[in-house]
């Protein structure tokens, strides 16, 4: 279940917040404080958006964080942030960040098909992108 | 036949793209695998296309000889199908 890697206890909001750099730095907290992920993970993400481009804002206000496999992650986990004034992540306005930690090419792939089959729905992907937490824990959840 | 879906490292992305390839493809009755993969393995992988994102596609066209389609949002199926769509209106190439 989707849950399960994105339990509640990893979802955090705030109102505003300066650079999508402080962005993912702030929606790893919580994987940092378990200890699932370690302070590297947080800079390969970065590096990866610079180095790449922004690919990982995946639709409209949604972006997927991430970077290589293994480097720098103890388990597989993900995160979630809540901005509710768009950030701008190189010309995309982004509201929710979901940091990937992914342990290998694949033991993600059913959470990342939960998300993609939830967020192919255009009501459930309006509820995701500008509800609460709650709201966005249940949509999660459908 | 063999489409490619490309992220930076193979492993978050590319699958998000690939799925929505493989929804894009089901939707119009096209018979295809796709694999994702990461940009330095795409450049060695045969295949009928690579669906990537515009500043990876820049990187990967000169080193491939299959059709570049540039993909802005990995998740959005209109976008992904709009490529699909052209790929077949070019013949497969």
């Amino acid at each position: 279940m989707l849950i399960d890697v994105l339990p509640k206890e990893h979802m955090q909001q705030v109102e505003h917040i300066e650079t999508w750099e402080a962005a993912i730095e702030f929606a790893s907290k919580p994987l940092l404080e378990a200890g699932y992920i370690e302070n590297v993970y947080v800079k390969n993400m970065i590096a990866s958006v610079n180095q790449n481009g922004p690919y990982i804002v995946l639709m409209d206000y949604f972006a997927l964080p991430h970077a290589k496999a293994g480097e720098g992650v103890n388990q597989l986990a993900m995160s979630l942030l809540k901005v509710n004034q768009p950030v701008d992540l190189k010309g995309n306005p982004v509201n929710i960040f979901i940091v990937l930690a992914a342990i290998d090419a694949d033991s993600h792939m059913q959470s990342l098909r939960e998300i993609s089959r939830i967020l192919a729905d255009e009501d459930n992907y309006q509820r995701f992108i500008s509800g609460d937490l709650e709201q966005i824990y249940q949509v999660l959840q459908s | 036949m063999k489409f490619l879906a490309v992220c930076g490292f193979g492993v978050g992305s590319s699958m998000v793209l690939k799925m929505s390839i493989e929804k894009a493809c089901k939707e119009r009755g096209i018979d295809c695998e796709v694999e994702n993969t990461d940009i330095s393995s795409a450049k060695g992988t045969d295949a009928a296309a690579i669906f990537t994102s515009h500043e990876l596609g820049e990187e990967l066209k000169d080193s491939v000889n299959c059709p570049v389609f540039p993909i802005k949002r990995y998740m959005d199926k209109e976008e992904v199908g709009q490529a699909v769509d052209q790929f077949q209106e070019n013949g497969g190439k």
